[in-house]
């Protein structure tokens, strides 16, 4: 009889301690990674370190004693990176989730309670720059440098200009294209620049050397 | 699919691009010191021992390498506070927050199993509860309840209150696998109450009480010993009493002297007994300590006390139990720095044969204080051993036969208080080279052979060095070995290698090589007061040659105000033979004076509570200085419980002069602290060069304090934090701004012109950041001497702040030598990363409308949040738990500055604010270079050649 009547009273007590007190629930996983490889690392914070959780071994956790009120809930591991949510308990215990927004700080959107959080790998370094010849090639001050170069040392070759005909034709389409005769012409003095050279450049063959000796003339 | 193939890729790239940030950080992981240890026994080869630890940390080790294999830090305070520990099987029970929360632990992969709520009531004892060989459920025993639950999932199979919880102080609980879990309970001086619940249904089964007014507190003075036996142990009669649970009956009482033994004048004897498997009764067998150094195992055979062994002398004895066997451990000292440890049988207490163990004392440690043994069944079936010695110091031990030590821990480390970073002297060679200049000349001749002399021993220190490096270069890399000792102890060429001054709470000096992270050396203080504060200071650096560097640690009581001075060698940690002053009355401040003495120690200044000032060292040379400097030195006092800020003045008789006060009112804003700059910083522009091409000058007073005020009203609509710029020497109050609906933890950083605060704003539930920064203006009063008694106009003040998107538990700003390289703070986060924010993130200039100006002086628009980018973290994926403090240092490198960060965890790396500007990359490719320049070199000749080739056909044509 003695027993029975302690139950009650217990049960009265234990109603008491335990009205104002909550517990956030919920799970947090990786896809692909198994839980078992992360969980010993994981602890869930709520607001800094104010209440600490940590993860069972399928993911899911419950921080047990919590009063109402706005928390910012979050699971940190050294490898994954899980985006943090705001649970808000109210008095009678209702529990709701939604994104953190520190600006806004009312702005409600909505997240599945209990929590649902996913992780991404988290990646802690800048990928070094290194040296290569891509880089190097791809570089647009490269490219213009380049481009033009390649056009000078190959036009002459490809365009056969000792023929008198072909010099005739070109000469005759400049003229149309630079109708004032006067002005120096630009590909002109190319053509003569490079058929000059045309000997020495054959007998070195780098045109490194050719550019000095056109320098000089 | 794709997520996991992106993972695997990302794994890779951070093999390869981490190999070079690793190479200059070490992080050292800890747990504190242990109250609880198992060793996991439920496989047979485990190599693990699980502890709980008063740092509220739950951890397994590895008892081959001493490293972790997994580690729960839980909150700190009494909320996390781990109250048991029960090991069953591969699972662990932990009774968390005075028995707020039951926890279940899979011990093999460290998740958790369960966790429940328990009914609040102040936790008593937990016990396991085992029927028919089988253990099933964790008994919680409550002040006034007791309840039972299952080991598999937490529930609770019943509970009951206790019946005159008023009345009866229940303690401990006890079951012996026959289907009754007995409750004992003591009415202190009166009697004993014993309550016994049936496991089934927690049905009072019987309910009785014993005489016993001699009883206070069963947990010291009682074990239940073989079938039930209660077994008590009283100071003042000097007896056993014992008490049968199962019949009832009187307690009989057996004097001491009836047994031949004799307790030591004082002493207060204690009880240990085992009970191997919940499910069965505890041995008969059991300790009886009679004196500090004095145990004996006494066995219970049918109601009779019989003395199998005396132990004398005896420091420690532990229980171990493997398969039928059970064993006794027995530490008894051997000579003054070593101590035998032996294994005896426990039922007959004959010794085994080949259990012999030494355990070496580090003369510098402190005395063995637990022991934990480990037994194990050999394959002749003979029992051998492993055990873990725990000393005063907070060291663990681990031994094994024959006498080897296997590992150490250091766990004083996981609780550093503060700590300093000293330059390592120069090689022996060097400081030969060094200290003749220091000499006096004593003629040309000798002084010529002098430089001779120590040129040959450079070139020959040159030659050792070349072909220690040809040798080393032939064997494998893994073999070249990098032992730190205090031999080859150097400076390295950018003073890049320090030695970090480290001391905890404990009491226990450590000095560690910065670059590898290795204990140099460690010397333990005992008679440290459990509440001291510490102040460590370097009085002489390493670089007056002839003398020896000298650091002082001041040890004050919090209570009494009573302070120690120890004095000593920070690169050999030895004491060192200056005797430092007694200091008979409280002291309340210390300030370390750039004065020197003729031997180039800096002055240490005393203020003692009656405003009375003692120097140390106190040569006349000293006072002599003193007398001729006292006009310019002020110092403050705070005193945070009165809110009240004094400064003073030294007058020549070394006594003091209040010259001013300012008064904080303590019931409406309490001090929460008190930042001044670092003495060691130094600050390369003296201004800002605007847009316009104009400068804005900094006002850098170096006396300037920064005083931060929390409300005592912790109502979140009447909360705030103040902050307040003082001089300290005019008392003048330069600024005061107050940040409404905001409240503590304030973190303060403060440093060139510029103080930047982290606190709470609870109106709208964030931590927000707040610079100020002060300027002169565009012109600079006196630009050679700062004076603070002569500045007329107050500096312009701006301030700025911003919301940073996590909670904080630390704040320091980056240091380097010259103060050209740009600064970053490095804040410790919770999650235990710790993030290197660059100040330009926090300039109260930033504007909100970009303008041609701003972007000219490379200002960042204004931005409300402050973004965390996961580059910033300077650890990785290397966490440092519960960072409690970081210590910045400057390097002899202008772009690298280095970082220790100690909390449960060290860490210690180095951080480049503004890259590493003035250092080649590691990876600087020699040899495209030069094969550059050898290809163009060589070009040019052959163009020249052709050249003359070209101009000589030109002639001839």
């Amino acid at each position: 009889n003695l027993h029975k009547k302690n139950l009650i009273y217990y049960a009265g007590v234990s109603s008491q301690s335990n009205g104002d007190r909550f517990k956030i629930e919920g799970r947090a996983i990786v896809p692909g990674v198994k839980t078992q490889d992360w969980v010993s690392t994981a602890r869930v914070l709520v607001e800094g370190e104010e209440y600490v959780g940590f993860l069972r071994t399928d993911g899911s956790f419950a921080v047990n004693d919590i009063p109402s009120g706005s928390y910012v809930v979050e699971v940190v591991t050294p490898t994954f990176r899980f985006e943090p949510v705001r649970v808000d308990i109210t008095s009678k215990g209702k529990m709701r989730a939604r994104l953190v927004n520190f600006i806004k700080t009312s702005e409600v959107i909505r997240q599945p309670y209990p929590l649902q959080i996913r992780g991404s790998p988290q990646s802690y370094f800048m990928r070094r720059e290194t040296w290569g010849w891509t880089d190097f090639l791809m570089n647009p001050m490269v490219m213009m440098m380049v481009l033009p170069l390649l056009i000078i040392v190959l036009l002459p070759k490809v365009v056969n200009t000792n023929d008198p005909e072909m010099r005739k034709e070109m000469e005759q389409s400049m003229n149309m294209l630079n109708p004032n005769p006067e002005l120096p012409d630009v590909s002109e003095l190319m053509t003569k620049l490079f058929s000059g050279s045309k000997g020495s450049g054959k007998a070195g063959g780098s045109s490194k050397g050719t550019r000095p000796a056109v320098k000089r003339r | 699919m794709v997520t996991v193939w992106l993972h695997d890729l990302m794994k890779k790239s951070n093999c390869i691009y981490c190999l070079s940030p690793f190479l200059f950080c070490r992080r050292q992981q800890y747990v504190g010191k242990v109250r609880f240890a198992h060793f996991d026994t439920h496989v047979q080869s485990s190599k693990k021992v699980v502890v709980a630890t008063e740092k509220n940390v739950f951890a397994a080790l590895n008892t081959r390498t001493g490293e972790l294999f997994w580690r729960h830090v839980d909150k700190t305070g009494s909320e996390g506070n781990i109250d048991a520990l029960l090991l069953q099987g591969a699972d662990a029970v932990l009774v968390v927050g005075n028995g707020r929360l039951l926890r279940s632990w899979e011990v093999n992969i460290g998740g958790l199993n369960w966790e429940i709520l328990l009914d609040s009531g102040s936790f008593q004892s937990a016990c396991l509860v085992g029927q028919q060989d089988n253990v099933k459920y964790v008994a919680v025993l409550k002040k006034t309840v007791i309840s039972l639950h299952y080991l598999s999932n937490g529930h609770q199979k019943w509970i009951e209150n206790l019946p005159d919880s008023e009345t009866v102080d229940y303690q401990a609980v006890y079951s012996g696998g026959n289907g009754e879990v007995y409750v004992l309970g003591v009415v202190p001086h009166s009697h004993i109450a014993v309550v016994v619940y049936s496991v089934d249904d927690g049905e009072i089964l019987k309910q009785f009480s014993v005489e016993a007014a001699w009883l206070s507190n069963i947990q010291t003075s009682c074990a239940v010993v073989g079938k039930g036996m209660l077994t008590c142990v009283d100071s003042t009669t000097l007896s056993l009493y014992m008490l049968d649970l199962h019949t009832q009956l009187q307690m009989t009482q057996l004097p001491l002297q009836t047994l031949g033994l004799e307790v030591d004048p004082g002493f207060h004897p204690t009880l240990v007994s085992t009970q191997p498997n919940a499910a069965r009764q505890p041995l008969s067998e059991f300790f009886l300590q009679l004196g500090p150094e004095h145990y004996v195992l006494l066995q219970l055979n049918n109601g009779q006390i019989v003395t199998l062994r005396d132990f004398k002398p005896a420091m420690l004895v532990s229980f171990a139990t493997t398969g039928e066997k059970t064993v006794a451990a027995v530490m008894s000292p051997k000579n003054k720095t070593a101590c035998g440890l032996n294994l005896f049988s426990a039922d007959t207490g004959r010794r085994l044969l080949d259990t012999t163990l030494i355990f070496n004392m580090d003369p510098y440690g402190g005395k063995p204080e637990t022991l934990y043994v480990q037994a194990f069944l050999k394959k002749d079936d003979s029992v051998g051993y492993r055990a873990i010695v725990q000393t005063e110091d907070h060291t663990l031990t681990f031994l094994q036969q024959p006498g080897r030590v296997m590992w150490t821990r250091e766990e004083a480390l996981s609780d550093v208080v503060t700590m300093e970073m000293v330059d390592l002297p120069l090689t022996g060679t060097q400081a030969e080279l060094e200290g003749e200049f220091g000499k006096k000349a004593d003629g040309l001749m000798s002084m010529v052979l002098k430089r001779l002399s120590s040129q040959f021993i450079l070139l020959q220190a040159w030659v050792s060095h070349l072909w220690k490096l040809f040798y080393d270069a032939r064997k494998p890399r893994s073999q070249v070995k990098n032992d730190v000792t205090i031999e080859n102890l150097s400076r390295d060429e950018f003073n890049l290698q320090k030695m970090m001054v480290m001391v905890t709470a404990s009491g226990k000096l450590f000095g560690i090589d910065s670059k590898t992270g290795t204990i140099v050396w460690k010397h333990y203080l005992d008679n440290i007061p459990s509440n001291a504060a510490f102040k460590l200071m370097v009085q002489r650096t390493t670089a007056h040659f002839p003398h020896p560097p000298q650091c002082t640690l001041l040890i004050k009581d919090k209570d009494t105000g009573l302070a120690t001075l120890h004095v000593f060698n920070p690169i050999f940690g030895k004491k060192s033979h200056i005797t430092p002053p007694a200091l008979p009355q409280p002291i309340l401040q210390s300030l370390l004076l750039p004065l020197m003495d003729q031997d180039y120690a800096k002055v240490l200044l005393l203020v003692d509570d009656q405003y009375k000032v003692s120097a140390f060292p106190s040569t006349k040379n000293v006072l002599q200085q003193l007398q001729e400097m006292a006009s310019s030195i002020f110092f403050y006092l705070v005193d945070s419980s009165q809110g009240r800020l004094s400064g003073y003045r030294l007058r020549t008789d070394l006594s003091t002069e209040l010259i001013w006060e300012v008064v904080i009112p303590p019931e409406i804003q309490r001090i929460v602290s008190v930042k001044g700059k670092r003495p060691n910083e130094h600050v390369h522009s003296q201004g800002r060069v605007m847009g316009d091409r104009s400068v804005l000058y900094k006002y850098l007073n170096p006396n300037l304090l920064a005083i931060v005020t929390e409300s005592t009203d912790s109502h979140q609509e009447r909360s705030f934090v103040g902050i307040l710029l003082i001089d300290g020497v005019t008392g003048r109050i330069i600024h005061e701004a107050v940040q409404r609906k905001t409240k503590g933890p304030v973190h303060v950083v403060h440093s060139e012109n510029w103080v930047v605060y982290e606190y709470w704003s609870t109106k709208s539930r964030r931590n927000e950041f707040s610079v100020i920064e002060l300027y002169e203006g565009m012109e600079l009063y006196n630009s050679t001497v700062f004076s603070s008694l002569d500045r007329p106009h107050a500096p312009q003040v701006l301030q700025q702040s911003y919301i940073f998107p996590s909670a904080i538990s630390t704040l320091e700003a980056t240091l380097t030598e010259k103060g050209i390289t740009s600064r970053h703070l490095l804040i410790g986060l919770p999650s235990g990363g710790i993030l290197s924010l660059p100040k330009m993130f926090l300039d109260p200039r930033r504007p909100e409308i970009v303008t041609e100006q701003s972007r000219e002086e490379n200002l960042i628009p204004y931005a409300p949040e402050l973004p965390i980018r996961t580059e910033w973290y300077i650890n990785y994926n290397q966490t440092i738990s519960r960072v409690r403090g970081i210590y910045t240092a400057p390097s002899g490198l202008e772009s690298t500055c280095l970082v220790v960060a100690y909390g449960l965890d060290i860490y210690q790396t180095r951080v480049y604010p503004s890259k590493q500007f003035d250092v080649l990359k590691d990876d600087y490719d020699y040899m495209l270079i030069s094969s550059v320049l050898f290809a163009l070199f060589f070009a040019t000749m052959i163009s020249k050649r052709l050249a003359e080739v070209k101009l000589l056909n030109r002639a001839w044509r």
